[in-house]
């Protein structure tokens, strides 16, 4: 299975929505403490090693990566900075970025794109809010002020075009509605600082939640009282969150305790499987849309890892 | 270049490539390829063509219709709610589309829709201003092991580090970035904990303290948040001591070598004026500290990276193990490595510039010997006495505090859980030690002081007021006392001893081996260390830190050592594979012994290993067939028949063990060990008025014993003996005496 070296502490993956053999990779130095960052643009080849199509250096670490729904070329970067930057790939990295949002006074933890109206998208902020933009305006569309905590991600409904759920430090997670003037639905989803969301892929009332606690929780947002799952497994705080595209009760995490996890949330022995690859916190995870069970791991050891679910993603 | 230069960044140090000496060093350790110091190329600050619009394409919708924008401005008293969960709660997904579609109606324009989107300015002025950070690896490393603390949840132990030329943004940067990621790494442990954490990478970034950074998540239990500043605003600046090491850093960066410092130094104080001038320091900064509760620790820098080392290696995780931090760690506490004409070199010798002084003029001793012998022999004591005095001059915050928290229930929670660890594990299939151990473990948790306490894990704490100091041989004397079986008189000349020498493994082993028999595990386990450090393939060292370990339940530590005592055994090293497994597997380690044990029947050691391995698995009945079959071989041996005790005592044979423990005690009649062990026996009896005796007894011949003290308060209870509580929890020895003669 392929692996990939980064200079960097790697903080998140994303495979490209366009191109199954296209990966996005968001680095920071030094753990993202202090020093700069790097955005690498990773593409697989077949039987043969990643090789990097094109890399853009920021001042500061970058903590997330989104690609555009919209333009095969656009990715959306997070930035320590507070700055979200946008690079277009078909030009070189010297006329890039070709945007830099500021706006955020702390920094940007996570960035995700609209998957259905495929026009806007989301950052959250350890400035404790989310933030609505366009590719094409230089000022925020709104600014989601409600969360008393950094807020760790924010993360589009695969189905509704304006609902988008946040994870935030202050131990709950909201849910919004972008036509709506404040948040639609407070969950006290756990006790601890939430670190990570997402929607499932298959039915819209779903939701993850990734904690400190380091338990994964599973809801149904017309019944939130109680969790529909409680997933144990992770050692340590889980950084990540995914569900997969393609089945609709699997989902995979990543952790402070440098595992990647697969889950079932249906099943009862929800952990279907553990890969341990990593030598320091696994922070970043991505399943592929384009091929089925794809998945592709970075982590403070600087390595980026793409595998097969089944397979050992260190096998040569 | 000057050292300076290399160390706080000056210009040439922008590029870090190959000129930086800590980051060839932690290339070379760590391994890093140097193509992580690619240089950044250059970052154009302009942009001279645009993309703009070739993007747009793909978007459907224009812009000024997304939906949200309006409550940017004005909200518009029309627009309607959405009635998406409606939506969700009627299963009826089209109504969604409906509500979109009537939002879309009442479109507003906004501000700036009217912009013409490709004149919209591009965004180069801010663009990466400054790459020439600080040196990144001194850097990198230093905050790669405050992350790393984090894998064991061991308080975190910095060395000082050389300037580096932090801005006041960096720093206020790396406050708030490790703030917040530290409370998800400890999200186990206590706010305390995690401040503790924060404020040691910190200090020894001289970050300062008072740069306010993010509190602690709201929501949890705010109300305790306000009495948690309050109480941190009343604390004593941490700095202080810190001058010390400013200072002593800026004269180590000052001259290009460290042989320079030294030999200038001696021009101005003559050959011993070094020392003189140290405690002068150090009188000063004693009275300091007296006023402020100096963080005396911090000084002995060296001696913490150890610890650090140690403490990591602790850690049972197979990866941490392997941490090539770790590795880094360990070669700097041994002073493997040193800094030479401005390049990181493995020392020759000794290395660190304290050796070279004193390799330069032997007889002398070391600034560290020095500040042992000063600090270390009053020090420790006196500093817990100045930060309490220290405490009770903030008595009523800390009160206020502490009420204010047993308001909230806090404290009940804490006490149901305790009880329910109890219940579940106290007298059950976990030993007691185990349990003992877990409340240990917790009690430190809650204490405040945790961070800071020199007992933890790993440290070895020498007494105060020690009368061997000066003797002309203390490990002479100490084997003397040792024999004699008076353990609490040999600790002390053995700790004069490794003060004196502190490389002498066989005063360090004797030191262990007084404090197991002494029944202390901890400070057996950290003198053992040092020992194994000083000589690392002693078998009887190694032996012993795989018992004690097996004691503290510590499986993967315990299985490392009784491995290594096998590697290095001249009759066995042949059986061990070569190459060190990354992690242990009871069962490989027992075969292996097997094997051993059936190459040399009758080799009693390999017997005793096979012992303590099958403790470790439990398997009782095997440990019992293995002491025996070392005892045939071995009957004098008084430690033997308390393993073979203590192994009876944990498969519920009680009777049998008192036995063995009075086989023990018949050969040495001064192991509080075994009277202690005897104590436990009767207690797992249901014979509570017999194990307070045996308890007390072993703590009157070493009251230092801590999980002796907690075992009788037990023991107490269940005898319905709350009257002696209060004499137990002062550890009034006399009057407890008096009440339970033997």
């Amino acid at each position: 299975m392929p692996v990939f070296k980064t200079p960097f502490n790697g903080y998140s993956v994303k495979f490209s929505p366009f191109y199954e053999n296209r990966l996005a990779v968001a680095t920071a130095q030094n753990f993202g403490i202090l020093g700069n960052g790097r955005v690498h643009i990773l593409e697989l080849t077949p039987n043969g090693p990643i090789s990097e199509l094109s890399a853009f250096d920021t001042a500061d670490g970058v903590y997330d990566v989104c690609w555009s729904e919209a333009h095969d070329s656009l990715v959306i970067a997070a930035s320590g900075d507070g700055s979200v930057k946008l690079y277009d790939l078909s030009l070189p990295p010297t006329n890039n970025p070709i945007r830099s949002f500021k706006e955020h006074t702390r920094e940007v933890h996570s960035v995700d794109y609209n998957t259905v109206r495929k026009d806007s998208f989301l950052s959250a902020s350890w400035d404790d809010t989310v933030k609505l933009w366009t590719v094409d305006r230089n000022a925020s569309v709104r600014t989601f002020k409600e969360h008393a905590y950094c807020v760790y991600s924010a993360a589009w409904n695969p189905r509704h075009a304006d609902i988008f759920a946040s994870a935030s430090g202050d131990c709950t997670t909201r849910i919004w509605d972008v036509r709506e003037p404040g948040s639609t639905m407070i969950l006290p989803a756990h006790e601890f600082e939430i670190l990570a969301c997402d929607w499932n892929k298959y039915d819209d009332c779903i939701i993850a939640t990734a904690s400190v606690d380091k338990s994964i929780k599973v809801w149904d947002v017309r019944n939130y009282r109680v969790p529909i799952a409680v997933l144990n497994g992770h050692g340590y705080a889980v950084r990540k969150v995914r569900f997969s595209p393609h089945r609709a009760s699997a989902m995979v995490s990543c952790s402070y305790d440098m595992t990647v996890c697969m889950w079932d949330y249906m099943v009862e022995d929800a952990l279907i499987g553990r890969y341990d690859h990593h030598t320091e916190f696994a922070v970043g995870v991505d399943m592929s849309v384009l091929v089925e069970g794809l998945l592709a791991s970075t982590g403070w050891d600087e390595l980026v890892y793409v595998w097969q679910h089944g397979m050992d993603p260190r096998a040569p | 270049m000057a050292m300076r230069d290399l160390v706080t960044g000056a210009p040439s140090c922008g590029e870090p490539s190959s000129s930086n000496p800590l980051g060839a060093l932690a290339n070379a350790l760590i391994g890093s390829s140097s193509k992580n110091q690619e240089r950044l190329k250059e970052i154009p600050t302009s942009v001279s063509t645009s993309s703009n619009g070739n993007f747009l394409g793909g978007v459907e919708e224009p812009l000024v219709s997304l939906p949200g924008s309006e409550f940017e401005h004005p909200l518009q008293p029309n627009i309607q709610g959405s009635q998406f969960f409606q939506g969700f709660r009627s299963a009826d997904q089209n109504r969604l589309a409906d509500a979109w579609d009537e939002i879309q109606r009442p479109q507003l324009p906004f501000a700036h829709g009217s912009q013409n989107m490709t004149n919209i300015p591009l965004e180069h002025s801010r663009l990466q201003p400054d790459l020439n950070g600080p040196p990144q690896q001194v850097l990198s490393s230093f905050l790669h092991s405050f992350v790393n603390s984090s894998h064991g949840g061991v308080p975190f132990r910095p060395a000082s580090l050389p300037l580096l030329g932090l801005s006041e943004g960096d720093k206020q940067c790396i406050r708030d970035r490790s703030t917040i990621m530290a409370r998800h790494f400890f999200a186990d442990k206590s706010e305390d904990f995690i401040h503790g954490q924060v404020n040691a990478l910190l200090s020894s970034l001289e970050i300062d303290n008072h740069v306010r950074a993010r509190g602690p998540v709201p929501g949890r239990y705010p109300e305790l948040e306000e009495y948690w500043n309050e109480s941190l605003a009343m604390k004593p600046a941490p700095h202080v001591a810190d001058g010390w090491i400013n200072e002593f850093a800026q004269n180590r960066v000052g001259h290009a070598d460290p042989n320079a410092w030294v030999q200038s130094f001696e021009q101005q104080h003559g050959a011993n004026g070094w020392a003189s001038e140290f405690e002068h320091e150090q009188s000063q900064l004693g009275m300091i500290g007296q006023m402020r509760g100096a963080n005396i620790p911090n000084l002995a820098a060296m001696e913490q990276t150890r610890m650090l080392a140690h403490t990591l290696a602790q850690n049972n995780d197979p990866k941490f193990q392997n941490s090539k931090f770790l590795q880094f760690v360990s070669k700097m506490s041994r002073g493997e490595i040193t800094i030479e004409e401005n390049q990181f070199k493995p020392a020759v010798s000794s290395g660190d510039w304290a050796a070279e002084y004193q390799q330069q003029h032997n007889g002398g001793q070391t600034w560290a010997d020095q500040f042992a012998h000063e600090e270390l022999s009053r020090g420790p004591q006196g500093w817990v006495n100045e930060f309490s005095a220290e405490r009770e001059q903030h008595g009523s915050v800390n009160n206020e505090w502490v009420n204010e928290f047993s308001k909230l229930n806090v404290n009940d929670d804490w006490a149901d859980e305790f009880g329910r660890q109890v219940a579940e594990g106290a007298f059950g299939e976990t030993s007691a030690d185990g349990w003992a151990e877990a409340y240990d473990e917790y009690m430190n948790e809650q204490a405040a002081l945790k961070q800071q306490s020199d007992a933890s894990r790993g440290v070895y704490v020498f007494s105060d007021l020690n009368p061997y100091v000066g003797h002309p041989n203390p490990l002479k004397e100490g084997q003397e006392l040792f024999r004699k079986g008076l353990l609490s008189e040999a600790v002390l000349a053995l700790e004069a001893e490794v003060l004196k020498n502190p490389e002498n493994a066989e005063g360090w082993r004797l030191l262990g081996i007084a404090h197991a028999e002494n029944d202390d595990d901890q400070q057996a386990i950290a003198a053992m260390m040092r020992a194994q450090e000083a000589d690392p393939a002693n078998l009887e060292v190694l032996l012993s830190l795989g018992v004690s370990h097996t004691n503290e339940l510590e499986q993967q530590a315990a299985l490392k050592y009784l491995y290594s005592w096998l590697r290095h055994h001249p009759k066995y090293g042949s059986i061990a594979p070569q190459d060190q497994p990354v992690s242990f597997y009871h069962a490989d380690v027992a075969r292996l012994f097997t094997d051993a044990a059936q190459m040399a029947p009758d080799d009693a050691d390999v017997h005793i290993v096979l012992g303590v391995l099958y403790n470790l698995s439990r398997e009782y009945d095997k440990a019992i067939e293995s002491f025996k079959t070392a005892l045939k071989l071995k009957p004098r041996d008084y430690s033997l028949w308390n393993k073979l005790g203590a192994t009876q005592a944990n498969s519920v044979q009680s009777a049998d063990a008192i036995e063995a423990y009075q086989q023990a005690l018949d050969i040495k009649p001064n192991y509080v060990r075994a009277w202690a062990n005897m104590g436990i026996s009767y207690a797992n009896q249901g014979m509570y008025e017999d194990s307070i005796r045996y308890y007390v007894r072993a703590l009157a011949m070493n009251p230092k014993a801590d999980n002796a003290w907690q075992y009788l308060r037990i023991s107490l209870s269940c005898a319905s003996r709350n009257d002696m509580l209060k004499a137990c929890d002062s550890r009034n020895l006399d009057v407890l005496q008096k009440e339970f003669p033997l």
